[in-house]
């Protein structure tokens, strides 16, 4: 009995020894390489979700050519600017505007976008003005999904199927031609109407608005005159119209070779009404021309800011004057002063929760905004606000002075 | 057959004991070959058995120690040659595999790098891909130099991929030098291209106005806004309108000028530049030609020096198609030193390639080798552990099982054995150690106890022959009290015989003698009456006499009637002794209890009209039937009842005489219970008791308390003759004055089918149980 019982147990002890000495064998082992650590974004590198816009404070910025349009718009939204916040921002926060020089260049205009999206970190585009640097920087925008607001063209290419980061406040071109075309005949009966303009998209979509206006009458331009951009060589195209002898010529193209026209057609003896519009219908227009001006009509899409019964003109000079003792109050600073106006708005209509998505939708949904009796209306495939324009004629005293409006600022 | 493993062990011995170890002079048959192994383990264990036991545990230790040893050595080296082996993996393998990695990473930098300097759009980033370069080629070759200082690496592939890679280097060096050079062509270009636009307005801006104005001019006469109107022989002639026609053909080549200018940037052979060079020479020729026609106007003046730039920035040294063709050579000459750097790269790679895979081999064969020695260590320890197992099982096997705990076993089981009383085969274990010493001590005590259980038996048999005179003399005490009593018993057989001849001798004579003194009482009566006639005329005295004579006769006359009843009486009582009567029946003994004692109230009753009695019964109603003959056990609760009747009645009368009968209930308390294997018959009675000299006698033939007429005491010698009779007994309880107490137990198994024999044995008992009877009174 003895003897299994010993042999047992010497057999459990053997083989415990054994499962200890496996255990030590299979602890050596060949050093194993570490797994890939797998990479973590960087947070930073995330997009913000609302550049430009802190607790208290709003940044537009501005491209334009520091010429008297470009100032003029930037003191109009500065006015604005400063007449808001003086009154605390808007939802507690201050509104500000970068401006930088772009000299109508287009290459430039891009720096200046970068400029904007790297440094400034603005939160909208507002004002800025000319349409080759507008439409330059257009993409960028697009792209970063910066808002476009009231830019200062009356462009086709900012209004008919264009993307939905632009909200424009004026009338276009085409309108401008369109409401002139229509006041000629209807008001004024007058039937043989000549068109110059300049060569190039600017005078062509002026062009296509009368094209348009004159087509729904079943008539066409009498005579049709077309000069090269950046010159004032206009004689030719004079040589095409004068031999019809149009009742009215309507002038698409910038004030000197519309100045040009003028003179050449008074000197060359030929008697009409010229009709030009808003591009052309500035100050210079009126010193260039002196006492031929007189009569010379002009479309506009700002009310004149002499107009007194206009409310929006009134609240205008208050504001300018609080901004600038000394500015000028023209066309250009009151569609500035409107813009900034506009601005405000949208980021009133967002509260808290501002960004650039909300912001852009409270605009595009706006059914009707009065702004001091400037009424703006958007609506589906409509990013414009104003329709307005206006026919101002100059006096004999060289100065513009109020004939009609021809299409209400909205209806 | 040889058995290596005893020699293994043999050879573990120490010297001494290896020479002790054969035995019986065999010493050259251990040392021979022809060690078979049926004989081995004994001689084994005769080996072994002559030396101590503490030596034998010793050396099984020690030969288990040394076979520990001996695996813990094999592991200890088989350790130490994995080690080695890992220590060439990690010295050698891994450090050249990981100088393989980076030189193949290096090398893939250095292939991707020539392309990125080529497309490098400025100086800036230019200059960070060279940086790069020198870098990576920095890392490629300290990786070369450690690969070189490892052993075993092919020194020819070595030198191969440093020749690829110093011509890599040597080509992306001249890579970069052009890269370098086209930087200036770049920014030449771009500076020609903004000219060329600017030229081109700054044309436009003049030949439009002025083409403008001549045309103008020629139709109108106006030369000017404040000039006068020319007159029209002056304005609408052939100079005025071949001056038009120059400024436009001026303007048309300006513009096919331009054009040829501007396709030059986007040619993309030099062939192609030629042709387009070609063309604006054509146009520049063209020009000129017609600008011979203006020279002396105002636009002439204007225009000339613009043209001049324009003519330039196609023709001149650095012009566009000078920059435009060095650029496109320089593009050329990269394209085919990035094709060559291709194929360079390739190579470069491929050999790189196989240094990796040499190097993964390398390793792959260093682990193999430390996974070699792993294994083999893994295997050598399990067969050294499994033999180091083996051996102690052995060791335990031969020595301790078969040497040291047989040996044990049989001395203790030969312990036992003479511990169970065998002491007669003697203890012999083989063998000099401490086991055969015990042995033979065990002998000693063996036979030493051998002797000691003789004598021990001597004494037993006295003591047993002395226990057995003393059993035989007990024998013959109750073999002479046996005696005495089947004496008694034959003497009472004689008796009952004699009394049964005696009692019918006797009954005719008492027969006789009542009968005959019943009649002559009637005639004494007979003679009293006519002795009282008148007639009879007789003396007083003589009247009172013959009154007195007939009046003893009557009595003496009535006292032979008496006690000629009572002889015929006992002789009645005598014939009853030993008379088997009645049958065997199933009995319910309740209802025979009830019966007789109804039947002996009733006759007391009857007898005696102030017998008082109160009964309380106690029957077991479970008591079931026993198997008896009635009538014969009816008598014995019947003279049972009676005694107790009597009893209480004697004590009723005592206590009269006392005047304190009122206090007295006279009460016969009847039970009957069913136990284990009897049935028990209690009575009961609280009258005058027995004393406990009485209790002796009451089984006593004739013996009795009661006045001669009452009794004949025989009642309770016969009723027990009848209990026993039915193997049952009878016992009695008493206190005088108290309270008497019977006690009838019938066995529940039938005494009926009991032998003879049973029945004297049974009835030999009785004595006995007539001692152990506690009293009676009859």
């Amino acid at each position: 009995m003895v003897k299994p019982k010993l042999a047992r147990i010497v057999f459990a002890l053997c083989v415990g020894a054994l499962a200890l000495l496996a255990g030590c064998l299979s602890e050596i082992n060949l050093p194993q390489e570490d797994g890939v650590a797998t990479p973590e974004l960087d947070p930073a590198l995330r997009h913000p979700e609302s550049p430009g816009v802190t607790r208290d404070q709003v940044v537009f910025g501005q491209s334009v050519r520091f010429n008297e349009i470009g100032t003029g718009l930037q003191i109009g939204i500065e006015a604005a600017f400063n007449e808001i916040n003086s009154r605390g921002g808007v939802n507690g926060r201050k509104l500000s505007l970068i401006t930088l020089d772009d000299d109508y260049d287009p290459a430039k205009a891009l720096r200046n976008i970068d400029q904007f999206i790297e440094q400034d970190q603005i939160f909208a585009i507002l004002g800025s003005s000319g349409t080759p640097t507008v439409r330059a920087v257009l993409p960028v925008t697009v792209e970063e999904g910066i808002p476009v607001i009231a830019p200062y063209t009356g462009a086709e290419f900012l209004r008919e199927g264009t993307p939905d980061n632009v909200i424009n406040l004026r009338a276009s071109y085409k309108q401008e031609t369109q409401a002139v075309v229509d006041y000629l005949i209807h008001r004024r009966g007058i039937t043989r109407i000549a068109v110059l303009y300049q060569d190039d998209a600017f005078g062509r979509s002026g062009y296509a608005g009368a094209r348009q206006a004159l087509r729904t009458h079943d008539m066409k331009p009498i005579a049709v005159g077309l000069y090269t951009p950046d010159t004032n060589a206009i004689k030719s195209a004079l040589l095409d119209i004068a031999p019809a002898h149009p009742e009215a010529v309507l002038l698409i193209g910038t004030f000197e070779p519309v100045v040009a026209m003028i003179k050449w057609a008074n000197r060359t003896g030929l008697h009409t009404q010229f009709y030009t519009v808003s591009v052309a219908g500035n100050r210079h227009l009126l010193t260039q021309l002196g006492n031929g001006g007189a009569g010379v009509y002009a479309t506009q899409v700002m009310p004149l800011v002499t107009t007194e019964t206009e409310q929006i003109v009134l609240t205008f000079e208050n504001a300018l004057r609080a901004y600038d003792e000394n500015a000028e109050a023209n066309f250009y600073s009151l569609e500035g002063y409107i813009a900034g106006r506009l601005a405000a708005v949208g980021i009133a209509a967002c509260r808290q929760e501002l960004n650039r998505e909300c912001f852009l939708r409270s605009l595009q949904n706006a059914q009707l905004l009065n702004i001091d009796g400037f009424r703006l209306q958007f609506g589906e495939n409509d990013n414009q606000g104003s329709d307005a324009v206006y026919l101002t004629v100059i006096g004999a005293d060289g100065a513009y002075h109020p004939v009609e409006t021809l299409v209400e600022s909205a209806s | 057959m040889k058995i290596p493993l005893f020699e293994t062990i043999r050879g573990l011995l120490p010297r001494r004991l290896r020479q002790l170890a054969p035995v019986d002079g065999s010493g050259q048959d251990t040392e021979s070959d022809e060690w078979h192994v049926p004989p081995a383990s004994r001689i084994w264990g005769r080996i072994l058995g002559r030396i101590r036991i503490a030596t034998q545990l010793y050396i099984s230790i020690g030969g288990a120690v040394m076979l520990t040893l001996l695996a813990s050595l094999v592991a200890w080296f088989s350790f130490n040659s994995i080690n080695d082996a890992q220590d060439q993996v990690n010295e050698g393998s891994v450090p050249e595999l990981a100088s393989a990695f980076g030189i193949a990473q290096y090398g893939q930098t250095l292939v991707a790098a020539a392309p990125s300097l080529t497309v490098a759009d400025n100086r800036q980033e230019f200059l960070r891909v060279v940086g790069e370069i020198d870098s990576a080629y920095d890392e490629f070759e300290s990786q070369m130099a450690a690969l070189e200082a490892q052993p075993g690496v092919d020194p020819d592939r070595i030198s191969v991929i440093r020749d690829y890679a110093n011509t890599l280097l040597s080509n992306i060096d001249s890579i970069a030098a052009q890269t370098d050079g086209t930087f200036e062509l770049i920014d030449l270009r771009s500076a020609h291209q903004i000219k060329l636009a600017n030229l081109g307005i700054e044309l436009d801006s003049v030949l439009v106005p002025a083409i403008d104005d001549q045309f103008f001019f020629i139709m109108t006469g106006f030369p000017d806004i404040d000039q006068n109107q020319a007159q029209r022989l002056e304005h609408f002639s052939e100079e005025q309108v071949e001056r038009y026609r120059r400024l436009v053909e001026i303007q048309s080549d300006v513009k096919i000028g331009g054009e040829q200018l501007a396709s030059a940037f986007t040619a993309t052979a030099p062939r192609l530049v030629n042709s387009l060079r070609d063309e604006f020479e054509a146009a520049t020729s063209r020009i000129d030609r017609n600008m011979d026609f203006l020279v002396g106007t105002q636009i002439h003046e204007q225009a000339q020096p613009i043209l001049n730039e324009f003519f330039a920035l196609g023709l001149s040294e650095d012009g566009i198609y000078d920059v435009v063709l060095q650029s496109l050579q320089i593009t050329g000459a990269q394209r085919q030193l990035l094709e060559s750097n291709r194929a360079l790269s390739i190579e470069l790679l491929a050999e790189v390639d196989g240094l990796v895979i040499a190097s993964q081999q390398g390793t792959v064969t260093a682990t193999a080798a430390s996974a070699q020695a792993i294994r083999t260590g893994r295997i050598l320890l399990v067969v050294i552990t499994a033999l180091s197992v083996v051996g102690a099982l052995l060791v335990i096997w031969l020595f301790i099982g078969r040497v040291l705990l047989r040996r044990l076993n049989t001395l203790s089981s030969r312990m036992q054995s003479m511990a169970e009383g065998d002491l007669e085969s003697s203890v012999d274990i083989g063998g000099q150690d401490e086991v055969a010493v015990m042995a033979s001590a065990l002998e000693v005590f063996r036979r030493h106890a051998l002797e000691v259980q003789r004598l021990n038996l001597v004494e037993q048999l006295a003591n047993e022959l002395q226990d057995k005179n003393e059993e035989l003399e007990g024998v013959l005490g109750e073999l002479r009290q046996a005696q005495g009593q089947i004496v008694l018993k034959e003497k009472l057989a004689a008796l009952g015989e004699l009394t049964a001849g005696v009692a019918h001798e006797i009954r005719n004579p008492l027969n006789f003698m009542n009968n005959f003194s019943e009649a002559s009482q009637e005639l004494v009566d007979e003679l009293k009456e006519i002795l009282e006639d008148p007639k009879f005329e007789l003396s007083d005295d003589q009247r009172s006499y013959v009154d007195e004579v007939v009046g003893d006769l009557h009595d003496n006359l009535g006292r032979i009637k008496s006690h000629g009843d009572r002889a015929n009486r006992i002789v009645h009582d005598m014939l009853q002794i030993g008379r088997d009567t009645g049958e065997w029946e199933q009995v319910d003994i309740n209802i025979l209890v009830d019966q007789q004692y109804r039947l002996a109230y009733h006759s007391q009753r009857a007898t005696d009209a102030n017998f008082n009695l109160t009964t309380e019964e106690d029957y077991d109603p479970n008591i079931g039937t026993v198997e008896v003959i009635p009538q014969e056990l009816g008598r014995v609760f019947l003279n049972m009842v009676a005694n107790a009747c009597y009893a209480t009645d004697l004590r009723r009368k005592n206590l009269a005489a006392e005047g304190q009968e009122k206090e007295y209930t006279p009460i016969v308390w009847l039970k009957t219970r069913r136990e284990e294997d009897k049935i028990r018959v209690t009575i009961r009675d609280n009258g005058v008791g027995m004393s406990e000299e009485v209790k002796e006698k009451i089984f006593n033939p004739f013996f009795t308390t009661k006045p001669p007429e009452k009794g004949t005491g025989l009642g309770l010698a016969i009723s027990n003759d009848i209990v026993r009779r039915h193997g049952g007994s009878i016992s009695v309880e008493s206190v005088p004055n108290e309270f008497t107490e019977m006690y009838i137990d019938i066995p529940l198994q039938s005494a009926k089918d009991f032998t003879a024999e049973e029945m004297a044995e049974a009835q030999g008992d009785a004595p006995q149980q007539a001692e152990t009877v506690a009293a009676a009174d009859d």
